[in-house]
């Protein structure tokens, strides 16, 4: 096959496990099973990729024939790419602590009717809560003879508070997602959170918006880095012009001290043993003390774009590979939590996260907080509610004034080009000046 | 292709041991032409077959899917595990075979599943950006066929195909960016080169916008924006899952002025449209549904399981894609009214789309977002480019009165929509 330069296959066989419980009932628990393997050829120019079920790659003329359909796709293609060597290595994965495989369904099914009833306190209306087990028997293979297989065994939940009164209707939420073992033991104050949170909402006043002082917690300065700055530094988007990082490598374009790193082999819920394209994952350090320092790449971005380290190309399955992020994180500086609540005299205390949004080209992000209260002389006073904070990639990192010294990660998915996969993102507690803050209060 | 002899086993094999087993099949191929940098980057083709089983005995409703066609034993066992824990509600039977109250096209004879066709395709949408001074930047052309089946122990045994024709592109020009797309199951709806410089347009007409300073202002929402928040906070709101549960603002509201009287919310699954269908997901015939009436709420959707549970009967709008269990969900959902007045006569601000609708809080129906190419707009013309701006507000209280409904309707996924023009709403500028 003259006209294939490289190819890959990749096959994920797995089973999901959901359980559904709503207001004490059992919607759903049970277990579906997948087996979906991408083919991916390079041809002359560009790639041909084929996605098919249930697939037996050591069929050799199987995946021949597969090989030979997706260089004729990969003939079509104008767009002339190289892959640029890298490192190669498998990590081990992480033990488990416990094996979600040897806890049956029904008792699974009893800890998170616990957790879901924790969150139903007084004042609450609805409560629901959701288990998710993945089980992924994960199997690589290229044309460099390079080979690999390996499981990934995810575990977690999430469960939601709805708190309701005099027609006004308020949320907590809470998640916690593991790929060291069973996650469902204990975790009855995560749901009793839930609920005092939706709770407390429902008194809770609008926040003004505009541009003011603001602290950011660390699951929500977690979102603000992977939004802010994890996807403009993905090398994809750099190498189509869609980021408004490309060409800035070597310049200033944060505080003095702050570090943002990306780092696929922290055994966090964003952990891969090797990436998708068989490439050594590593820490990648994408801000050193404020300058851009690395761009996230897979083989094709390294080579048409340089300036960065491979080993971040993820892959939901049944999907081609694209350059992701997996933990991302501001290091930790010197301030502590007082210390940045009496700089900050008078703003705005934001926690939680209900997700956020960039688009890299323009440079624009927004992300939003679960709850807030407003800051004066120091101290946190009234609680607030539905407030976003929007930002410009280029300047917002400047306005990072102090950095805490207590990071914390949390578990979460991030969507991208239709495909989720799962991460982590932490920072410490922040202090950021001007702050735009898109509240609708008077 | 293994198909229907699977089914009629695993209905076989299932009723033995389950008062009534249902199962749901859909196998499609399709193929993706992506653009990167500008030229034809990537070209894909997927082929994927999933089977989803449900049991029911006793009241209690169990689940599973697969697509792996050799481990249907396995997937059949784990419905009945699944069924075991389940908790027990009341249960009417799966559907019987019925006349159906309409028909319903959602497929092409004329899509071809080719790389090659969605290949002229990107050609198209290029040519079409080329038309101002941008880059593209991304983009891509999808053609799909599938099938889809659903058969049940009590005679049901429905199939349709459909197909799908989708494009979009991403431009930009300095860091003004514009993203455009459109999607159908007819080949000759999608004008790839039209796509291609609208998108293209958004980007160099975005370029050197003002700032706009915090305050209130009339603004308009394209059908883009409208349906990013509105698909995130009104339509769960009419699902009788999260009526019945307390997670529905209009719970306990029908016969209530819920809306400006001019807007009416209906799902017709008989017109052409992506969702079209004259049996849902579960196999139930289904129907024209009025949601919304002139601002009045009517009612609320049903599936099979909501329904019986609540003495309420489907409506007729499961949904399911792939091997998910079934959800409450719409075929083709319009929101409609009379284009008494032309949004946009008065100086506002228009709003093409927006970055972080997801965050808005679906219960309470606060959001506030950040906006993409807005404009200033007057006398229907967008006249100067804004540069950034937030806007925060709450989508059921600003439909209580809305400034009027456009003329420019269109296609956003599964919703038909106009553009709204709302008066005195907040703009935080930075």
């Amino acid at each position: 096959m003259a006209d294939v330069r490289y190819y890959d296959v990749r096959s994920v066989r797995g089973e999901v496990t959901q359980i559904d419980i709503d207001n004490g009932v059992v919607e759903s628990a049970g277990t579906s099973f997948f087996d979906k393997t991408v083919i991916r050829v390079l041809g002359p120019r560009g790639w041909g990729i084929l996605t098919r079920d249930h697939v037996d790659i050591d069929d050799r003329r199987e995946l021949d024939g597969l090989v030979a359909a997706a260089a004729r796709l990969a003939a079509v293609t104008k767009d002339a790419i190289s892959l640029a060597d890298a490192p190669r290595g498998v990590l081990a994965v992480p033990p488990l602590g416990e094996d979600p495989r040897d806890v049956d369904l029904e008792e699974k099914t009893r800890l998170l009717a616990g957790i879901e009833a924790a969150a139903r306190i007084e004042g609450v209306a609805n409560t629901r809560a959701r288990y998710t087990e993945g089980i992924d028997a994960v199997r690589f293979r290229d044309s460099s003879e390079n080979e690999y297989s390996f499981e990934a065994v995810r575990s977690g939940f999430s469960v939601l508070a709805i708190a309701s009164k005099n027609g006004v209707m308020q949320m907590g939420s809470e998640r916690d997602h593991i790929t060291t073992g069973f996650n469902l033991r204990d975790k009855q104050g995560l749901g009793r959170k839930a609920g005092e949170v939706a709770v407390s909402l429902l008194d809770a006043k609008l926040p003004k918006g505009g541009a003011q002082r603001a602290i950011l917690d660390p699951e929500l300065a977690g979102v603000f880095t992977h939004e802010a700055v994890g996807h403009a530094s993905e090398g994809d988007l750099v190498r189509e012009g869609a980021s408004v990082l490309g060409g800035k490598i070597g310049e200033e374009i944060g505080c003095r001290g702050l570090v943002i790193v990306d780092d696929p082999s922290l055994h966090e819920f964003g952990f891969i043993p090797v990436d998708a394209e068989g490439v050594a994952v590593q820490r990648t350090e994408i801000i050193r003390d404020g300058i851009l320092r690395s761009f996230l790449h897979n083989r094709e971005t390294l080579a048409a774009v340089g300036d960065g380290i491979p080993g971040h190309a993820r892959a939901e399955h049944g999907a081609p590979p694209i350059v992701r992020m997996s933990n991302t994180f501001i290091e930790n500086g010197d301030a502590s939590y007082d210390e940045l609540l009496a700089e900050c005299r008078d703003g705005i205390l934001l926690i939680g996260s209900r997700g956020g949004q960039v688009d890299p080209g323009r440079g624009i992000f927004q992300f939003n907080a679960e709850y807030g209260y407003i800051v004066r002389g120091g101290e946190t006073t009234d609680m607030v509610r539905d407030v976003s904070l929007s930002g410009e990639i280029l300047s917002t990192l400047h306005n990072i004034t102090l950095i805490g010294d207590d990071r914390r990660m949390s578990p979460g998915y991030c969507g991208k080009g239709g495909q989720s996969v799962p991460v982590s993102d932490g920072a410490p507690h922040l202090l950021l000046e001007g702050a735009v803050i898109g509240g609708r209060g008077e | 292709m293994i198909g229907d002899d699977l089914i009629a086993r695993i209905l076989r094999e299932g009723e033995r041991r389950a008062d009534e087993v249902e199962v749901f099949y859909a196998r499609g191929t399709s193929v993706s032409a992506e653009i990167k940098k500008g030229i034809l980057g990537t070209a894909e083709e997927s082929e994927a077959w999933s089977m989803a089983i449900r049991t029911v005995r006793d009241g209690r409703i169990g689940s599973s899917s697969t697509g792996d066609p050799d481990r249907w034993k396995e997937c059949l066992e784990a419905a009945l595990a699944s069924g075991r824990l389940a908790t027990p509600q009341q249960w009417g039977g799966f559907p019987k075979p019925a006349e159906m109250a309409g028909t319903a096209s959602s497929s092409d004879p004329d899509i071809v599943v080719a790389i090659e066709d969605a290949a002229g395709m990107v050609d198209a949408l290029l040519a079409g950006a080329a038309e101002h001074p941008v880059e593209v930047v991304g983009g891509s052309a999808d053609l799909a066929r599938s099938y889809i089946a659903v058969a049940n122990t009590n005679g049901v045994a429905y199939g349709m195909d459909r197909t799908v024709a989708a494009v979009s592109l991403e431009a930009i020009r300095e860091q003004s960016t514009g993203y455009e797309f459109d999607a159908s199951p007819f080949r000759a709806d999608i004008d790839a080169r039209s796509v291609g410089e609208e998108a293209a347009a958004l980007a160099a007409r975005s370029l050197g916008g003002s700032e706009v300073a915090t305050g209130r202002y009339d603004v308009v929402l394209s059908p883009v924006a409208a349906a990013s928040i509105l698909g995130q906070v009104i339509l769960p709101a009419l699902s009788g899952r999260n009526v019945k549960a307390g997670r529905s603002f209009l719970a306990d509201k029908v016969g209530e002025q819920v809306f400006d009287e001019t807007l009416s919310v209906y799902d017709d699954p008989f017109a052409p449209g992506l969702g079209s269908t004259a049996w849902d997901a579960e196999g139930t015939p289904t129907r024209r549904l009025v949601f919304v009436e002139q601002g009045v709420l009517r009612r609320f959707a049903y599936d099979l399981k909501t329904g019986y549970r609540y003495g309420e009967g489907s409506t007729g709008s499961a949904v399911r894609s792939g091997g998910d269990t079934p959800g409450i969900g719409f075929h083709n959902l319009f929101i409609d009214g009379p284009r008494v007045k032309e949004p946009g006569d008065e100086r506002a601000v228009w709003i093409h789309d927006v970055v972080g609708a997801h965050t808005a809080n679906p219960f309470s129906g606060d959001f506030s977002v950040e906006i993409s190419n807005p404009f200033w707009i007057e006398g229907g013309d967008l006249v100067e480019p804004i540069r950034t701006a937030m806007f925060a507000g709450n989508a059921f209280e600003m439909l209580r009165a809305i400034g009027g409904l456009g003329n420019d309707a269109r296609h956003v996924g599964r919703l038909t929509i106009p553009s709204i023009r709302l008066n005195n709403q907040q703009i935080i500028g930075k």
